[in-house]
């Protein structure tokens, strides 16, 4: 799966630990999220997707193998 | 989640468990015994008297049971934002820990049957290391990944 978590947030001006806090989640997760080593689950996924305002499907994409 | 300690515990084991092991090293080396002669004014004992025994074995237990509270206290602590990474990531390290435990047994094992029997109390060290291996490798990885990989 790849996401655009790094480019929407850049996007909205916030950094790694604001929108850490936005969604209550550690920077350690955000990061890992950005850089695909860590698949969020439904819950977080949405909550990133109503931070940048966009949905879900837009922010998360399936790749081939998934 | 209500299994972990707040986050304090922390600390408290980081301090608690190398003075622990500290303690347990320096009374299997034999230094409790020098300290004791030093501050008491009398040769180390060649033969085991009782008291000098009876010190010898608070000082192990302390040491040990420190140590092993100390890691407990390490493992068991919630980190300062909890979220689903963090217990994702516990719980593979937990894997992890198992997984080489095992390997370091099967081993271990091998390792009798062909370099023969180490003796009792061998043994009883090996087994001691494979518990303390376990929490090393659990705590080290968990600690690696939040703390190093992903900072």
């Amino acid at each position: 799966m790849t996401n655009t978590v790094k480019e929407e947030r850049l996007k909205k001006g916030l950094t790694q630990v604001q929108l850490a806090e936005l969604v209550g989640v550690s920077r350690q997760t955000i990061f890992s999220i950005e850089i695909n080593k860590y698949v969020p689950s439904v819950v977080l996924s949405i909550k990133l997707a109503k931070a940048f305002g966009k949905k879900v499907e837009d922010v998360f994409k399936l790749e081939a193998n998934d | 989640m209500k299994l972990l300690l707040p986050h304090r515990f922390k600390r408290l084991g980081a301090a608690m468990a190398p003075l622990g092991f500290l303690l347990w090293l320096l009374m299997q080396k034999g230094y409790i015994n020098k300290l004791l002669a030093y501050c008491f004014g009398q040769p180390v004992p060649g033969d085991d008297r009782t008291w000098f025994q009876l010190v010898n074995i608070v000082a192990a237990i302390l040491g040990f049971f420190a140590l092993l509270t100390g890691l407990y206290f390490i493992a068991f602590s919630k980190e300062k934002v909890e979220d689903e990474m963090v217990q994702s990531t516990r719980l593979q390290s937990f894997q992890f820990a198992a997984f080489l435990q095992i390997i370091v047994m099967i081993a271990g094992f091998l390792f009798v049957l062909l370099a023969g029997d180490p003796g009792e109390g061998g043994i009883m060290l090996f087994f001691v290391a494979l518990v303390l291996l376990f929490w090393v490798a659990f705590i080290g990885r968990f600690n690696y990944i939040l703390h190093f990989k992903y900072r």
